[in-house]
Parts: C-alpha cells; sequence; structure tokens
C-alpha cells in the first residue's frame, strides 16, 4: 500500500469507527468502548508510521493526494503531511486513545453516540490539519464544531446548554466572516491571475493590496482568534471547558485550541504577509496581553478546571508570540508549544477529571492533602503541574524557552533600531514564566498538601486503566522535553518556509 | 408545429395529464382507498423518468414557438423537482387516504411542469396559476383543523393580490412593447422608461409575494400552520421552487444593474434577517419551517445578483438541497396523536431516545439548512455567495451571511431538544409509518450523494 493511500486511511478511519459503533446492538457498551478503543489505536500506530517515514529532507507535501472534486470552481480534494502538520497530526492520533480511554467510566449515557461523535470530531481535526485546499479546509473546520455541541450539551455539566450554545455562536460568528474572506480571496485570485483555485499553494501567491489583505487577515484572524483563543475573544473558554465533560476539555484544550494557533501559522500570516507585518505589534501586544491576562485570571480561580482553563490562554499567548516575532527558533519554539500545551493540557485536564469521578466537586476549596490520600495520584499531578510551568527536562520548557529567545532575538535589532516595542513586550511575555509557576504551585499546594480533606471518602487511587493513561502522557512531556532535536528537526523546513512566506513583500507590482 | 416534438417534448405533462384523468376515473368507477396512493406514485415516477430521459439523450424542442420550449437543463430541473414530489406524495399516505388530494395534487404539478418551459406570460401565467389554484384547496383540506379555512382564505387572498400585480405588471409591459414574450422583461431590467420600471418593480414583489419574502410574507406562517404536514412539505419545496424557477425564466441570463440592484438585495436581505430572528421565538414546527424558508426565499433571491450563466446552477442546486432537507425533516417528524401534537416542537424533546432514526435525520436535516458543512446546504449556500462576490456585491454578501448567523440558533435549538432534553412527560411511542420512513430514505441517499459529489450534479447545469 503506498503511503498516500496510508494517510486516506488514517484520515478515514474515524468514519469506519462510526460504522462499526451503529452496527453493534444497543447495550452492548462494553463492545462499544472496546471497538472505539482499538480503532484510534490502530489510527495512532499507523500514524505513528508515516511519521517515521516522514522525511524532513524534503519540502513541501508528502503523501499527497490530489482528486479533482468540484474541478470547474478549483476544488480539489487534497491533503497531505508538510513540516506544519506532522506533529499535530501526530498528537491528535496520539490523544485519540486516551481520550477514549478516559471516557470508560465517566460516561454511561449513550454511549454509542458519545463514541460516534469523539470519532466524528477526530475526523474533522484531522481532515483540517491534513487538509491542502481552502475548500476543504472549511469543510473540516466548521463540521468540528457540530460534535462538541453535542459532547458538551449532552454530556456537560449543569450549564451546559449555556456553554455549548456560547461556544457555538462564537465559533460560528467567526466562520461565517472567514468563508466570506474565502470566497473573496479565491475570487481575488482569480481576477489578478486568472487561476481559479482554492489550493494552499496557489493561494500564496495573490498580490492583494494592502487595504484588502487587512480586511482579510481580519476576517481569517477573527475566527482563528476566536479559537486559540486570544484575549479578548476568549470568554467562552472557561464555560465550555467547564461545563464539557473531561472527554470534551481535553479535545478542546489537546487539539480544538491548536486549530487556531494551526490556522495562523498555515493561513492567515502566510496569507496575508503584508498586513501581517503591518500589524505585527498589535498581534504581539495581543499576545502578550493573553499571556499575563490568561495567567493572572487563573491565579485567582477556585475551580480546578478554570485554573486550567486560563492556563491555557496564556500557554497559548507564546504561541502566538513565537509565530508574530518571525524568528526561526521562536516558529519551531511555538510548534514544540502547541504540541507541548496538547500533552499537559490534555494530562491535566484527564487527571482533573479523575478525581471529579470520584469526588464530583471541581471546587479547590474543598480538597487538600490529598497527596496523603492518593500517593500515585499526586505523583501523576505533580508532575503535569511542573510540566505545565515549564520545568527543564518536560516539553514546557522547551516551546517557552525557545519562543522567548526568539521574541528576544527578534526584538533585539529593532530596539537598536529605535523601536523598544518588541523587546518590552517580550519582557513582559516572560512574566508569564513566573506567574504560570505561581498559579500552578498554588494549585498543586491547595490541592495536594495541606490539611486532608476530601469532599468523599473513602478515595481509591488510581486503577490500571487510569495509571496507564497518565504514563503515556507523561512520557510523551519527557520525550519532547528530553529530545526535542527529533520533531523540531521535521517541522525545521515548514518553519523556513512559513518566515520566508511572511517576510517577503507581495504585494502587487513588488518582485516575487 | 410537428405531432411528434408536441408530443415527446410535452412528455413529463401528457403522462401527469393521464394520470388526472386515470385518478379521476379511478375515484369514480372503484372504492379501493389506497389506489390512488399507489397510481400517482407511479404517474409522477413516469414523469420525473421521462423528463430525465429527455434529459439524457439532450433533447431540445420547441413545439408552440414562443410560448413552450424545452431544453436539456430545463428538463433536468423538472425532473429533480418532480423527483422531489415523490417523497411528498409519501409523506400524504398517512393524511389522506383517498379523495381530491391527489388530482389536485397532479394538477399542481402539471402547472408546475408548464411553468418551467414558458416563452411568454401566457403560458407562465397558466403555469403560475395551474399550479397555484390546487395549492388553495389542498390548504383546506386538512380535515378537522379549524385552522386550515383561515389559512387557505388568507393565502387564496394573497395569492390573488400576487396574481393581480403580475398581470398589471405585465399589462405594463405589453403596452410598452407590443408582445408577450418572457424577453421583454429582460428587457425592461434594463430599461429606464418609467412604465417598463414600473412592470418590473409589480412583476418582482408579485414573486416576492409567492416567494414570501419580507414584507410581503405574513401569509406564509399561517398557511404553513394550517395545512397538514405533506401539503406543507409541498408548498415549502415544490410551490417555493416553482416560484423561483418561473422568476429565473423571466429574468432568463439578463444582468442586473443600477438600482434594480438594490431592490433585488434590500428586500431579500430583511427576509433572511427576519425570517431568522423570528423563527427563534417559534413554538410549531410548521411556523418555525414557515419562517425558515422566508429566509431561504432571501437566499434564492440573492443568487439573482449574480451573473445569468451562474445564476441557473445556483438556484436549481440549492433548490435540491433546501427541498430535500424540508421533506426529509417532515418525514421523520413523529406521528403524534393528534395533529396539533404532532406539530408541537415540544414534543421532539428526548426524541433521541425514542426514535434514534428519526432524531438523527431531522439534525442532518437541520444542521444542512443552517448551511454547515458537510451537509449540502452548505456547498449550496456557498455557490449563491460565490455568484454575489464574484459579482462584484461584497457587502451584500457579508451581510447576508451574517444574517444566516442569526439562524444557526433555532436550528441548533431542535437539535438540542431531541439530544439534550429529557423525554416530553406523556410523549407518545408511536412508530413512523412506513411510508414515511421510505419518504426519508429516498431523501437520505441523494443528500448523501450531494454532498460527497456535488460536482455530480452541478456539471449538468
Amino acid at each position: 500500500m503506498a503511503d498516500a493511500d496510508l494517510l486516506n486511511l488514517v484520515l478515514f478511519l474515524p468514519l469506519a469507527g462510526i460504522a462499526l459503533l451503529v452496527a453493534v446492538p444497543s447495550g452492548q457498551e462494553r463492545q462499544m468502548r472496546g471497538i472505539s478503543f482499538w480503532v484510534m489505536v490502530v489510527q495512532f500506530v499507523l500514524t505513528a508510521w508515516l511519521y517515521v517515514q516522514f522525511d524532513a529532507h524534503v519540502a513541501g507535501l508528502q503523501f499527497e493526494t490530489r482528486l479533482p472534486w468540484i474541478p470547474d470552481w478549483g476544488v480539489y480534494y487534497q491533503i497531505g503531511l508538510d513540516g506544519y502538520n506532522i506533529l499535530l497530526v501526530l498528537l491528535t492520533a496520539f490523544l485519540g486513545p486516551l481520550v477514549v480511554a478516559g471516557a470508560f467510566t465517566a460516561v454511561t449515557k449513550d454511549v454509542k453516540l458519545f463514541y460516534s461523535m469523539v470519532f466524528l470530531i477526530q475526523f474533522a481535526m484531522l481532515g483540517a490539519f491534513v487538509a491542502q485546499d481552502l475548500f476543504l479546509f472549511y469543510l473540516f473546520w466548521e463540521t468540528m464544531m457540530i460534535p462538541m455541541f453535542l459532547i458538551i450539551g449532552i454530556w456537560g455539566g449543569e450549564r451546559r446548554l449555556y456553554a455549548t450554545y456560547k461556544f457555538v455562536l462564537y465559533t460560528a460568528f467567526g466562520s461565517i466572516l472567514m468563508l466570506a474572506a474565502v470566497i473573496y480571496l479565491v475570487y481575488s485570485l482569480k481576477t489578478t491571475t486568472g487561476v481559479t483555485s482554492f489550493a494552499f499553494a496557489d493561494l500564496y501567491r495573490a498580490k492583494l493590496p494592502l487595504s484588502a489583505q487587512t480586511l482579510l487577515l481580519a476576517a481569517f484572524g477573527l475566527s482563528f482568534a476566536i479559537k486559540v483563543p486570544i484575549v479578548p475573544l476568549h470568554t467562552w473558554l472557561p464555560d465550555a471547558h467547564v461545563e464539557a465533560p473531561t472527554t470534551g476539555s481535553v479535545i478542546l484544550a489537546g487539539v480544538l485550541l491548536k486549530m487556531g494557533t494551526y490556522g495562523f501559522m498555515k493561513l492567515g500570516f502566510p496569507l496575508f504577509p503584508d498586513a501581517t507585518r503591518a500589524f505585527t505589534p498589535l498581534i504581539m501586544t495581543l499576545a502578550v496581553v493573553s499571556i499575563v491576562y490568561g495567567a493572572c485570571l487563573a491565579l485567582v480561580q477556585n475551580d480546578i478546571k478554570k485554573i486550567i482553563a486560563y492556563s491555557s490562554i496564556s500557554h497559548l499567548g507564546y504561541v502566538m508570540l513565537g509565530l508574530a516575532s518571525l524568528d526561526l527558533l521562536g516558529i519551531q519554539g511555538a510548534v514544540i508549544q502547541m504540541v507541548s500545551h496538547g500533552l499537559t493540557a490534555a494530562g491535566l485536564f484527564l487527571i482533573v477529571g479523575m478525581i471529579y469521578e470520584r469526588c464530583h466537586t471541581r471546587d479547590l476549596a474543598a480538597y487538600g492533602g490529598i497527596a496523603r490520600l492518593l500517593p500515585v495520584y499526586s505523583l501523576f499531578f505533580m508532575l503535569l503541574t511542573l510540566a505545565s510551568i515549564g520545568l527543564p527536562t518536560t516539553s514546557g520548557f522547551t516551546g517557552e524557552f525557545l519562543v522567548l529567545l526568539g521574541a528576544f532575538t527578534a526584538s533585539w535589532p529593532q530596539y537598536q533600531q529605535g523601536n523598544a516595542l518588541p523587546l518590552v513586550l517580550s519582557v513582559i511575555a516572560v512574566s508569564g514564566v513566573v506567574l504560570g509557576a505561581l498559579y500552578m504551585l498554588r494549585l498543586a499546594q491547595h490541592f495536594l498538601f495541606g490539611a486532608v480533606k476530601a469532599p468523599h471518602a473513602p478515595l481509591a487511587d488510581l486503577d490500571r486503566r487510569e495509571k496507564l493513561i497518565l504514563a503515556a502522557i507523561v512520557v510523551a512531556v519527557f520525550a519532547l522535553g528530553l529530545f526535542p532535536d527529533e520533531p523540531m528537526g521535521k517541522t525545521e523546513l515548514a518553519a523556513k518556509q512559513f518566515q520566508q512566506l511572511v517576510t517577503t513583500p507581495r504585494l502587487p507590482g513588488s518582485k516575487p | 408545429m410537428s405531432w411528434q416534438s408536441v408530443f415527446a417534448a410535452m412528455l413529463p405533462e401528457h403522462i401527469l395529464l393521464l394520470g388526472i384523468v386515470l385518478l379521476l376515473v379511478l375515484e369514480i368507477a372503484s372504492d379501493r382507498p389506497r389506489g390512488a396512493l399507489a397510481a400517482s406514485l407511479v404517474i409522477v415516477g413516469a414523469a420525473t423518468a421521462a423528463a430525465a430521459w429527455l434529459h439524457f439523450i439532450g433533447f431540445s424542442a420547441n413545439p408552440f414557438p414562443g410560448h413552450y420550449s424545452v431544453n436539456p437543463q430545463g428538463l433536468l430541473a423538472k425532473a429533480v423537482v418532480l423527483a422531489l414530489a415523490v417523497p411528498v406524495l409519501l409523506l400524504a399516505r398517512d393524511d389522506f387516504d383517498e379523495g381530491p388530494f391527489y388530482p389536485l395534487f397532479l394538477s399542481s404539478l402539471y402547472g408546475f411542469c408548464l411553468l418551467l418551459s414558458s416563452d411568454s406570460f401566457l403560458t407562465l401565467f397558466l403555469g403560475l396559476e395551474l399550479m397555484s389554484l390546487p395549492v388553495y384547496v389542498l390548504v383546506l383540506l386538512a380535515f378537522g383543523r379549524p385552522e386550515s379555512p383561515e389559512a387557505a382564505l388568507k393565502y387564496l387572498v394573497l395569492g390573488g393580490t400576487a396574481t393581480a400585480m403580475f398581470l398589471m405588471g405585465v399589462s405594463l409591459l405589453y403596452g410598452g412593447s407590443a408582445t408577450l414574450a418572457l424577453s421583454s422583461f429582460a428587457a425592461a431590467l434594463g430599461s429606464r422608461d418609467i412604465m417598463a420600471t414600473a412592470a418590473v418593480v409589480l412583476i418582482v414583489v408579485a414573486f416576492f409575494l409567492k416567494a414570501a419574502i419580507v414584507p410581503f410574507h405574513a401569509w406564509a406562517p399561517d398557511a404553513y400552520e394550517g395545512a397538514s404536514v405533506p401539503v406543507t412539505a409541498y408548498m415549502a419545496t415544490i410551490i417555493k421552487a416553482g416560484v423561483l424557477l418561473a422568476a429565473l425564466r423571466l429574468f432568463g441570463t439578463s444582468p442586473v444593474s443600477g438600482s434594480m440592484v438594490d431592490f433585488l438585495a434590500i428586500l431579500p436581505l430583511v427576509s433572511i434577517v427576519w425570517g431568522n430572528l423570528a423563527a427563534m421565538r417559534q413554538q410549531s414546527f410548521r411556523r418555525m419551517i414557515a419562517y425558515s424558508s422566508i429566509a431561504h426565499a432571501g437566499y434564492l433571491f440573492y443568487a439573482f445578483l449574480g451573473d445569468g450563466p451562474g445564476r441557473f446552477q445556483a438556484v436549481v442546486f440549492y433548490l435540491l438541497a433546501y427541498g430535500l432537507m424540508n421533506v426529509l425533516a417532515f418525514a421523520s417528524i413523529p406521528p403524534g396523536d393528534d395533529d396539533a401534537t404532532r406539530d408541537r416542537l415540544d414534543t421532539l424533546r428526548g426524541l433521541f431516545h425514542r426514535d434514534p432514526y428519526a432524531a438523527v435525520m431531522i439534525g442532518i436535516a437541520m444542521l444542512s439548512l443552517a448551511g454547515i458543512p458537510p451537509f449540502p446546504g452548505f456547498v449550496a449556500k456557498f455557490l449563491i455567495f460565490k455568484n454575489v462576490i464574484a459579482a462584484g456585491y461584497t457587502t451584500y454578501a457579508v451581510l447576508g451571511l451574517v444574517g444566516s448567523y442569526l439562524g444557526i440558533y433555532f436550528y441548533l435549538r431542535v437539535i438540542q431538544m431531541m439530544f439534550m432534553s429529557p423525554e416530553a412527560a406523556g410523549a407518545t411511542r408511536v412508530s413512523p409509518g412506513r411510508a414515511a420512513l421510505a419518504a426519508s430514505v429516498i431523501c437520505l441517499i441523494p443528500t448523501i450523494a450531494i454532498a460527497v459529489f456535488p460536482n455530480w450534479i452541478l456539471v449538468r447545469f
């Protein structure tokens, strides 16, 4: 089997999973869980194989499939792996089985629908990452909304309806403007170059005037910024995270938020480079505001899930900062930070979900001294906390360090030329690391140490399934922290391409 | 005029006419209640097959020059909409055992076919009235419902007003150009003459009235609610398709320009916004669909802003996607104790636990109507807005898209009720009839087909 077919198989495996689930007679919940888990495992194994086969020395698409879909409009079914998406695809496939296994005991209502929706969102997320055609990308991008709406709305907490509508109405508003921008972009490409195409590669060649670029960047950027989310468009996130079931939170934090940053990296910035450069100060400012504001809000929350939700805003601010720095190290750091946050936030939400299953409360004040009650649980909790803070040897350190390094490298020459803003922003961004340590350690201190207090007794420590899930994440966190070279090698060419695309002027009239 | 070409070109019409006569004879001669449904299904199926066959052999003819002509594109549109009538007929099985429903239904379809091939205002008017008149009676046929006479009367009066305005416009046009050919409308579109403009405005307003565009929409919610399920499905899909295709026939491929653009954009835009907003507050399923159809009429008229050749493709594809979704939704609504409870949105609460298949089908229909991919409603909406932007009306396109955003909430509210709400107290578990199930499967298969391979149908227009 050719490797391109393998990528198609990986993409469509979740749909096969849904078909299998539908065939299982209702009531056979053990079987449904088993099927879902093993389909996800197969998907991960195949993706890992693709990752190993991925050649770091080849720029551009690998394992590419390109078939005409609506050729009259220039719409092709074009998918492929490149340095932009390879790590994110691997992350998505890696979290798949963990998400499914994490819900074995937590979800008992409408099991078949639940795993079908998990499969559907997995399909949509993978599709959005591997799509190389804007129409296809938009299709997958929008499809993600439906399963998330149901996951939060059916299996969520008390205020689930409020949270799920808020999520959908925020994301849909961004998408609708993006749709207008997509059409306008393709139409402008047609009028300026005579090519009707939705392929990313063709769209990178569109020469638009600065005013059009700015409007389009605003429309695309609004949609992506809502997904990231960047302050002040973040208010849906805490509600969605808190009300979502553990699975929903893990998918949201693990992969869905990266859609926004991936969108900026693959589409927003390189499609409209001149507008991006003109608005870099604004983008960097918003990124730094997200870092600091998210961290400050995390510092004062009493709901454990909210702390992690706000920490996500802060951590993804680093990704935006790295991308906007346009420094090679910063860009690569941003990619590592995306994966790292995917792992740690997913791990933290899973581990919080485990205690929630036992005690049914997320109120920080209800807990204390868990370390004495649940030693194994606490060990994992501490490891993930440290990874989230960004302790050296964990993945969080690599990402944040490279981003800050990139931001400083890029801002120093500008400072010497008299533009102090980037440097000031970079310095402020460092405070996010300190604040990160503060709020995570505050959480760990209240939760794990101090007087023993638990809302439910006796508490059982982790069982084998839970240990294995967390162990897998912790291993990945350390692997990424200790050996970042390997994944960075695979993304290096893409980072260079991104840098080159965004820094080369593309206004009409300028030389290509 | 050769008899062969009259025979072949009007084959779908002939089959329908034969069917009407046959049904009337059957009605008099026999007392088997189910015969009418089966016969109608066969007749509509045969008419569809005839239209499709003529399309595939690339048939075009001009049997009555200046009045009636067929071409492969128009024949396909005819086949598509006639095919939609098949599931609508299946829906009628539970509501109409016998009686005048089937001949009236076929007469209305006959009018629809005539309309689609008309070249002069004479045939267009004939088709339009032949299509609408039986529906006034069909609305009234929802036996035992106090609302239906009121609904039918409202529909009749407003339909009559539309007819009057249409005739007024046509007579003005005729006065100016001394011809009844439809092309005089296209000429008047570009003209600055006050009489021609008045004629165009009158005719367009008549179409707005028939298609329920704000502010001429008030009849639609009452008529939709008052009628029975199959008739509502018929009005929402095929009548709407007929009106839009007739408008398409009028506008042809002539571009819209000047102040006509604003006239053709603003009222549909208001329709999109108002339809979507008003639908949020509805408690009745059919009223909600009525407001949704007001918004969809807005999108459809948006297509007229686009350039000529793309217009036909956009409108027909939209009508197909929209029609399939509406019939799918109506076919999946669970049967209730009586029509009033069946119509209440509250009875959908917890439907997923009673009847997962129906809940998923309604869910698909709602998402597609909301224009959320990967369902066909998305490609349809995309096509319309693509043409509008390509024609240079970016502002109207953005406003229309934002208007469509307003609609997402009420479509999702239906999904919320089915999947996220606890079951309604005292909800009866009546399993859907076999005919309704068949209708939903008939709609589902092409829905999936055009979602996965939209190109298959798009290249044919």
